[in-house]
């Protein structure tokens, strides 16, 4: 059975840094994910990744093993992130460099209407997400693509288990809104 | 269940982390509100499509893997090259903390000392050979080149590369440690500042580099650069920076997590 992520972190925070190549392998594409849903600029978000990393095995003896690494990882992610963007403030931020109809993988092999149908959706979803402001956005990412449970998000984002709920649910609300003036802006 | 409470867990429901009996609470408000059915189908339905989305997100390039471990080896470099503090600590925990104790072993010490130096005094002052001399010289020259040459690349990885190779040069180069403040104060990657605040600690012994450490503090716009700053004036006991520390931990403009380590740094170097 392969070692937790915490085990391995504290094998890190022990002075095993060579293992923070285990670390890597298993969550830089996430990382990558959050930090392109959060800038939509991707060589921004492969220099924030390496940028994670580093400071994972700088501040590697502040790592607690209570703690759990998912939590750690994304509070650093989001320090790192406030840094470059006042660095970048300013600065024109590029958007939408990724193709938003790609189609998503099919499983169940449906129809080509159906497959259709289904990119439009998505693809109004990813421009909906787009529009909420960076806090709405950030919480359901980091909920439902990084599939955080509460507990590790109240810890991430620094608030009460209760206040997490509240958000997530405004944020939903918020999408809602976002993929309704979109779908109608599309319509009309 | 009121509609209240079922927005609050509605979130807990779509992910089903709800307990078995909030469930069924919640499902038996669903029976009988129309509303909340309604919302609950709506948001379902985002919440479903939320998890399509990363499915269509591009991966990162094989270069964010190649630029991982070109780091992850470049600091393994610096923690082999840094100087270990290990058995330095272990023999100040054996110093006596009563004064007269510290005042006997210190004369005693000293007797022994010059006892020694005059019994294994040499004749004639032993003269290093001109060759190997010259042989250092260029040793060291070499590694001056090139940690400043790397520290001038584009590639920050690179960088961090020269900043590992200013732990080889000697502690009284003044360009390497000219090269070592410029990165701290300006270069435009944060990994590679805070690699070079690290590698000052080598130099800590220059009048230079401790006032250079303190006014490079305000500048700073990175949090993690300027707490490690702030370490670094811990570690080296730079206590006449209590002022300065003292205005950091006062600003409110700064950084809270900043201002809390200069508080820390300043009951440290108070001590």
């Amino acid at each position: 059975m392969n070692a937790t992520d915490n085990a391995v972190m504290a094998q890190v925070s022990g002075g095993e840094v060579a293992k923070m190549a285990v670390l890597f392998e298993r969550h830089h594409r996430a990382l990558f994910r959050y930090f392109v849903s959060m800038n939509r600029n991707r060589e921004l978000s492969e220099d924030l990744v390496q940028d994670v990393f580093f400071r994972m095995l700088r501040y590697r003896a502040s790592y607690d093993p209570k703690q759990s690494f998912t939590a750690w990882m994304y509070q650093i992610a989001r320090n790192a992130n406030v840094d470059q963007a006042q660095k970048r403030r300013g600065e024109v931020v590029g958007i939408d460099e990724f193709d938003d109809r790609r189609p998503e993988p099919a499983s169940e092999a449906p129809g080509p209407e159906e497959i259709t149908a289904r990119s439009q959706d998505v693809a109004l979803l990813k421009r909906a997400l787009d529009r909420l402001s960076s806090d709405k956005r950030e919480i359901l990412v980091l909920s439902r693509f990084q599939g955080m449970k509460y507990d590790e998000l109240a810890s991430v984002l620094g608030c009460e288990v209760g206040t997490v709920k509240v958000r997530v649910y405004r944020a939903m609300r918020a999408l809602e809104q976002a993929y309704l003036t979109i779908s109608g802006e599309k319509t009309a | 269940m009121n509609c209240d409470l079922a927005r609050l867990i509605l979130p807990e429901y779509l992910s089903e982390s709800l307990s078995e009996t909030q469930e069924l609470a919640f499902a038996s408000h669903l029976a009988e509100c129309e509303s909340c059915r309604a919302e609950t189908e709506r948001l379902g339905s985002l919440w479903r499509g939320l998890a399509l989305l990363p499915g269509t997100m591009p991966e990162p390039s094989a270069t964010v893997r190649d630029r991982f471990y070109e780091s992850l080896a470049a600091y393994r470099h610096g923690m082999e090259s840094a100087p270990k503090h290990g058995f330095k600590e272990k023999l100040a925990a054996l110093w006596p903390r009563q004064p007269a104790w510290q005042m006997g072993i210190s004369f005693a010490l000293l007797v022994l000392g010059v006892g020694a130096g005059y019994a294994i005094r040499p004749e004639k002052q032993h003269e290093v050979q001109p060759d190997v001399a010259q042989l250092r010289g260029e040793v060291s020259n070499m590694r001056q080149m090139v940690a400043l040459s790397l520290m001038q690349q584009q590639s920050a990885g690179e960088r961090l590369r020269g900043v590992s190779w200013a732990y080889r040069v000697e502690s009284s180069d003044t360009e390497v440690l000219s090269a070592l403040l410029s990165t701290v104060n300006s270069d435009q990657s944060i990994n590679v500042r805070i690699a070079a605040v690290d590698a000052l600690h080598a130099f800590g012994a220059s009048p230079v580099t401790r006032t250079a450490i303190v006014q490079s503090i305000p500048k700073q716009t990175s949090p993690l650069v300027q707490i490690a700053l702030i370490e670094l004036l811990v570690d080296l006991k730079v206590t006449d920076a209590a002022t300065e520390l003292k205005a950091l931990s006062s600003d409110e403009k700064i950084d809270v997590s900043v201002r809390e380590r200069a508080k820390w740094a300043l009951g440290k170097l108070l001590q």
